[in-house]
């Protein structure tokens, strides 16, 4: 009697229409990984996956029908776009390789891959384009109301890669609709990635869809790094300083503004590898290895070696399918058709970041980066032999360094809202150093200095020691896991210091 | 199996001396087989046997006895 008096009053203080409004999209409320409400949501997703353990098809619609909600959250109605997408792209699969003749073949392929990039286009590029022809042309046109479906770049990319493989005859499509549906609604990385391959993930639903010992230890290390480079790390120097630099640089010195630059190059790094490894280790529980898509990135010795360590899932969707065809059809050019084939792929890179000048610039200058480096990469060996300098660590360390610094440049570009902004930067730290400040701001802003060094501490911390700390929290028992988990989730909740900040990448 | 030929093509272009070469061999096994010399080998196959293959057929190409198959097709 007693209990039931008691739940009557706690029912009195429960504000259903709070509650309700939970489950309803919100634009300002979104449901990220580091929100309390997903901490709940995914707990009660892994009770519904523990209680279905031994029946699979139940396990497979219980994540599709977390991930439609979880993307309904973030998205609202714009679901129904991924609905249409996944049904397409899944039909155009059998139908290209189902097709008899190779002109039919084509036909479909050619289609699909219309209607793939025909949507993302219209949804991401219009308004840019308006704005061009309005500025080319001096003309009028109205902008067009289009809100950018969250993670449109992501999922069609997705389903790109099973088309094209099926057309390449790399891969056969699958005659189940439910387990393309959980291939592309996968709500870890829906997103912001990474960009796993069908060919990759299709054969893990016929596997067992069991988390190991081994995966629960890596889930654990990996969303509690995740969580820290993400909430810690990226959120706090982004808020408390980066942002502040980039709004008006002018009124900061030239040491402010590269220290900022330097900020947002571990800010993104932190940011957006941190949100990558929460999303492998919420797959890895689910019984699903995903691609890794970071290796020490700022470790590369050059551009090249950079983009085979940052964003591995588009730089090698993009090699496989861009790159390599473009340079196989240039091949006669020789040296100068893969320089040409680089600049095409580049400049598409930064296009397909978004519609912005700044995003532009940024694969224009990766372009050259890397088209440059390839012409010149005979005289530079030829150099380096010459005085000696070919293996030395001097060499790797120099190489480091110059690579990361040109990276750097294209961190500001793209970090700009605009290229007047980029351009203010660059002016302050040429034209107005000023470099005594720098004691002052480390006294100012201290926690944000060691922010910045933790950042890029973490970041240089090599994989054999991460495996090391894995093993580690594999071999301790469940409650220790869930401790350590725990008192991650309470240090994040003791930093965040303000409204949460979305990833960088849900943008694009 | 890898012929003679090919092999010699191979070899010669990427400039290795006595490496071995199976059905199997990937071209990322192969030292100096790199994306920017895949095309000079593709470009050195194409001329020593005069032929000539399409961008699609030389993707699908999984590793050295697929390519000396498609090199056979290409003969008949």
């Amino acid at each position: 009697m007693l209990c039931f008096i008691n739940f009557n009053h706690i029912l009195q203080y429960i504000d259903f229409n709070k509650v309700q409004q939970l489950f309803v999209y919100d634009p300002t409320d979104q449901l990220f990984f580091s929100t309390s409400f997903f901490l709940f949501f995914f707990f009660a997703l892994l009770i519904f996956y523990r209680i279905f353990s031994k029946k699979k098809n139940l396990k497979i619609y219980t994540i599709i029908f977390f991930s439609l909600f979880f993307y309904y959250k973030n998205s609202g109605y714009f679901f129904l776009l991924l609905f249409a997408s996944t049904f397409i792209n899944f039909y155009f699969g059998s139908w290209i390789f189902k097709a008899k003749t190779h002109w039919l073949k084509k036909f479909l392929f050619i289609s699909v891959i219309i209607i793939d990039l025909g949507l993302l286009v219209y949804f991401k590029y219009t308004n840019f384009f308006i704005q061009i022809i309005n500025g080319v042309a001096s003309g009028n046109i109205q902008l067009l109301n289009i809100i950018l479906p969250i993670g449109i770049s992501f999922y069609t990319f997705k389903a790109m890669s099973y088309v094209i493989e099926i057309f390449i005859e790399t891969m056969e499509p699958t005659n189940s609709l439910r387990d393309f549906v959980l291939y592309m609604y996968f709500f870890p990385n829906i997103l912001a990635g990474p960009i796993d391959r069908a060919v990759a993930f299709l054969p893990q639903i016929a596997g067992e869809m069991t988390a190991s010992k081994e995966d629960i230890g890596r889930a654990v290390f990996l969303i509690m790094s995740g969580l820290f480079k993400k909430a810690v790390i990226a959120d706090y120097i982004g808020l408390n300083f980066v942002d502040r630099v980039f709004q008006v640089p002018l009124r900061f010195t030239g040491v402010e503004n590269l220290l900022a630059s330097y900020a947002y190059t571990i800010q993104l790094y932190c940011n957006f590898s941190g949100y990558t490894d929460m999303a492998l280790g919420i797959a890895a529980l689910l019984g699903f290895k995903l691609m890794d898509n970071f290796n020490i990135p700022f470790l590369a010795t050059s551009v090249a070696d950079y983009w085979r360590r940052w964003h591995i899932s588009l730089s090698t969707w993009l090699l496989d399918y861009l790159f390599k065809p473009l340079q196989m059809s240039f091949r006669r050019m020789r040296i100068y058709g893969s320089a040409l084939a680089i600049f095409i792929t580049f400049l598409l890179v930064g296009f397909w970041h978004g519609a912005n000048w700044t995003y532009l610039v940024f694969g224009l200058f990766h372009s050259t980066y890397l088209a440059v480096s390839l012409l010149t990469q005979k005289f530079r060996k030829a150099f380096y032999d010459k005085v000696h300098l070919t293996g030395t660590k001097f060499l790797k360390a120099f190489q480091i360094f110059i690579t990361f610094h040109l990276l750097l440049i294209t961190a500001i570009i793209f970090r700009s809202d605009s290229l007047r902004t980029a351009r203010d930067v660059f002016h302050q730290i040429f034209r107005y150093f000023h470099g005594v400040v720098f004691f002052q701001w480390v006294e100012g802003y201290t926690q944000v200095f060691v922010l910045i060094m933790l950042g890029y501490i973490l970041h240089f911390i090599p994989k054999s020691v991460d495996n090391k700390i894995k093993n580690i929290i594999t071999a301790s028992p469940v409650y220790v896991q869930a401790f350590l988990l725990a008192l991650m989730i309470l240090i994040v909740v003791q930093v965040e210091s303000a409204q949460l900040q979305p990833v960088i990448y849900f943008n694009f | 199996m890898v012929s003679e030929r090919l092999r010699k093509i191979i070899l010669n272009e990427l400039k290795l001396d006595g490496f071995d070469l199976h059905d199997e061999t990937t071209a990322n096994q192969v030292p100096g087989w790199d994306s920017f010399n895949h095309i000079n080998v593709i470009l050195a196959v194409e001329k020593d046997y005069n032929i000539r293959f399409k961008g699609l057929e030389i993707l699908k190409v999984k590793n050295i006895g697929e390519l000396q198959k498609l090199v056979d097709s290409k003969l008949q």
